[in-house]
């Protein structure tokens, strides 16, 4: 005996699959007409809006190509998901992180070596994707947009004390202890968000890693340790050395505080400086559009010639290899990467535009991080090129804790040890 | 031979059982319960090898490779096992998850059967009581957790600006962070371990109590003596179920220290979780996991061993 509303269940059922079907699909369908359909894997959701500004303008002149944007969330596990089915996108975007340059490796990407649009960019930045890794001697990704990792400095307080922007490490020591002499606290600390050791440990730590520090250490692998040439307990003491010496001078309680806290802290003139990079400016902007701030790079040296700005590249663009639609993805990928349209994005993004000759916009905290990049004064993030199994963060969080610097590195070099040790790597492929 | 078992059956079999004889294979079809019960078990059964009997036999294969989580991999045979025993970092979160299981455990179970013995005697507004005791259950613990965070990190060190530990802000402590991962974890788990020894208490029937007054036996005595005996069965699953749970513990300390400082409050599913997904290290990790399951399972069965043999029947 069947209720006769049970049966009704079932039409309307499929009459939702349908329609969920249908709006699926319809994310995907444009002008069903001839056009060439572009798959634009795109992982920045605040640049939505401008990309989407961009396709509009692309599609406006070349109206046999179709460019649909996907917009997603986790972008590092789903192009992961999307390569292992054989579904790659057209045309791709990632930042280029550790893990970008191991995809690269696994020989993925398409080779831009021979592409002219490669002379157009700057090498410096370009060095900086190469360093992540790459398949052979290929050129696997394209710098877009990059990002700047410094001190991060109130400019109307540094004018107002007399303070020059420190070019030295001693320098630097010299303007915190006049800050902290005026009564101004120098930095402000977030450890309560762990992440917020690690741009400084970044900035500082690229100069011991200058010369092959990394190459050398996955040389070693397994040998990894006090006896080793190289090893994080001979090369980074100096640098947890700086960072402790720094974290010296930050407001009571940093060890509880967030990054929200700090920014708005920093935003209404409460400390001088953070430690910080690029990426801050839009929130510090959001509590106080009218603050004047600058970065400089970490200046742990005592030569002003010597220092490097450690900059990432924000977003990198490439297509697969042997794409089926490679003649209208690259199409879109020059587009992408003309001046205006470059500078434009750039701007909106507030990140410095990777193409020779592209003008960086008017905002004082990337034009006075300009002539590092026109100089190719750059290094790349150090974290990038250690294992993410590796408690990097953790550690380095517990350091400014305890201010045990030896029982941090052989931490980092154990783990590089064991990491080594336990990594196998895949043969016959 | 076979007149025992229909004997034993409900008598609704019976009546065709005259019927059946004729045919075995007809009978054996009519013996079998109503197809019913089979939709009942049936689809739970299919449903639990799908989605965790096949994806945990999937585990075991993977961590006998390279594997990463995706593209290419190899056979590499037991040395992700061997190379966790070498794994300082492995024995410390094992270390930090059993001492963190035991005193959760036990102050979760005294404080609930505490409360509970409350809630069952004849209190002004019991049910009332009943209900707030029982809230922490149904809400979030994520949610949960980041209002204790901020209660530790901003509201005690202002409030209790006085002792140092706390000022500093107690998650940021290596060597105390923990306890405020236990205080969240108990004042979360009690409102379940409170219903279980609330319905063991009132399975005790009144007279013994009665009895036992009359015997002028004094209160403690009654606990020791009668109480505790009769819900030593509630006790015995509330403190597996406990200590499996809390051996687990995963969302508290991503709520409150996220596994820090350091890698001082990274229990062992957190690890997991970590070195597997965003590690990269997606076989080494689940030979990981390989591992804790089978430590949970020896524990749990250890425990219903030894507490059950205490247990009094009545």
């Amino acid at each position: 005996m069947r209720h006769p509303t049970r049966r009704r269940g079932r039409p309307l059922a499929a009459a939702v699959l349908v329609a969920a079907l249908a709006a699926v699909g319809g994310c995907a369908s444009g002008p069903s007409d001839d056009a060439t359909e572009l798959n634009f894997f795109q992982f920045k959701g605040e640049a939505l809006e401008d990309f989407n500004q961009i396709i509009t303008d692309f599609e406006a002149e070349n109206p046999d190509i179709h460019v649909v944007q996907n917009q997603v969330a986790d972008a590092d596990t789903a192009i992961r998901t999307l390569l292992v089915k054989g579904k790659a996108p057209d045309v791709i975007t990632l930042n280029a992180s550790g893990n970008f340059g191991k995809l690269a490796q696994a020989g993925v990407f398409h080779d831009f070596s021979d592409d002219p649009l490669l002379d157009t960019i700057n090498p410096a930045v370009q060095d900086i994707m190469r360093d992540l890794g790459t398949h052979g001697d290929e050129v696997n990704g394209l710098a877009y947009v990059n990002n700047a990792d410094g001190v991060i400095y109130n400019q109307a307080i540094f004018e107002q004390q007399g303070l020059e922007v420190p070019e030295t490490w001693n320098e630097l020591i010299e303007v915190c202890e006049k800050l902290k002499a005026a009564g101004i606290t120098p930095f402000y600390g977030t450890l309560g968000d762990s992440w917020t050791a690690m741009p400084s440990f970044n900035g500082l730590g690229a100069y011991p890693a200058q010369g092959g520090f990394f190459d050398k250490m996955r040389e070693q692998g397994e040998g990894v340790g006090k006896a080793s040439p190289v090893s994080f307990e001979k090369d980074f003491a100096t640098t947890l050395d700086q960072q402790a010496q720094l974290y010296s001078y930050m407001q009571d309680g940093y060890r509880g505080k967030t990054y929200d806290e700090g920014n708005a802290a920093f935003a209404n003139g409460e400390v001088a400086m953070l430690l910080q990079g690029i990426w801050a400016l839009s929130p510090v902007k959001a509590v106080n559009p009218d603050i004047q701030a600058g970065i400089f790079p970490y200046p742990a040296t005592e030569d002003p010639d010597d220092r490097v700005l450690v900059s990432g590249v924000d977003v990198a663009v490439t297509v697969p290899k042997n794409g089926a639609k490679h003649d209208a993805a690259m199409r879109f990928v020059n587009y992408l990467f003309q001046k205006d349209v470059q500078e434009k994005f750039a701007a909106s993004q507030n990140m410095i535009p990777s193409v020779k000759g592209t003008q960086i916009s008017d905002e004082p905290a990337l034009q006075s991080v300009k002539p590092y990049f026109d100089e190719g004064r750059l290094a790349g993030f150090i974290d990038h090129q250690i294992p993410p199994s590796i408690p990097l963060t953790p550690t380095v969080q517990q350091f400014l804790y305890d201010g045990n610097a030896q029982a941090a590195l052989a931490t980092l070099d154990s783990e590089w040890r064991k990491v080594a040790a336990r990594t196998i790597p895949v043969t016959g492929d | 031979m076979a007149a025992s078992v229909p004997a034993v059956r409900a008598g609704t079999t019976s009546t065709r059982e005259s019927k059946a004889t004729r045919e075995t294979a007809v009978r054996v079809k009519n013996k079998r319960a109503h197809s019913t019960y089979y939709w009942m078990v049936w689809p739970a059964v299919i449903a639990f090898a799908l989605f965790h009997t096949v994806p945990v036999i999937t585990g075991v294969f993977y961590s006998l490779t390279n594997y990463a989580g995706y593209g290419e991999w190899n056979f590499v045979g037991l040395s992700n096992y061997v190379n966790l025993f070498k794994d300082d970092r492995v024995l410390q979160a094992y270390g930090f998850s059993f001492l963190f299981a035991i005193v959760a455990t036990v102050l979760t179970n005294a404080i609930s059967l505490a409360i509970a013995m409350g809630l069952n005697a004849k209190i002004v507004a019991r049910n009332f009581f009943r209900g707030v005791y029982f809230v922490p259950y149904v809400l979030a613990i994520l949610v949960i957790g980041y209002v204790f965070q901020f209660f530790f990190s901003s509201s005690l060190p202002k409030i209790l600006s006085g002792i140092p530990l706390i000022r500093d802000n107690i998650l940021t402590n290596e060597t105390w962070a923990w306890t405020a991962i236990v205080g969240l974890a108990v004042w979360q788990a009690c409102a379940f371990t409170i219903i279980i020894y609330l319905s063991g208490l009132q399975t005790i029937p009144r007279e013994l109590y009665e009895a036992a007054s009359l015997d002028g036996a004094p209160a403690w005595r009654q606990f020791r003596s009668i109480t505790f005996p009769l819900i030593s069965a509630f006790f015995t699953i509330n403190v597996v179920l406990s200590l499996k749970g809390f051996l687990q513990v995963f969302d508290p300390i991503v709520a409150l220290t996220n596994g820090g400082p350091g890698t001082a409050t990274e229990s062992v599913t957190l690890l997991i979780f970590r070195g597997g997904f965003s590690g990269g290290e997606f076989a080494y990790q689940t030979a990981n996991a390989v591992i804790f399951f089978i430590v949970i399972t020896i524990v749990s069965l250890f425990q219903f061993k030894v507490l059950q043999r205490r247990e009094a029947d009545f």
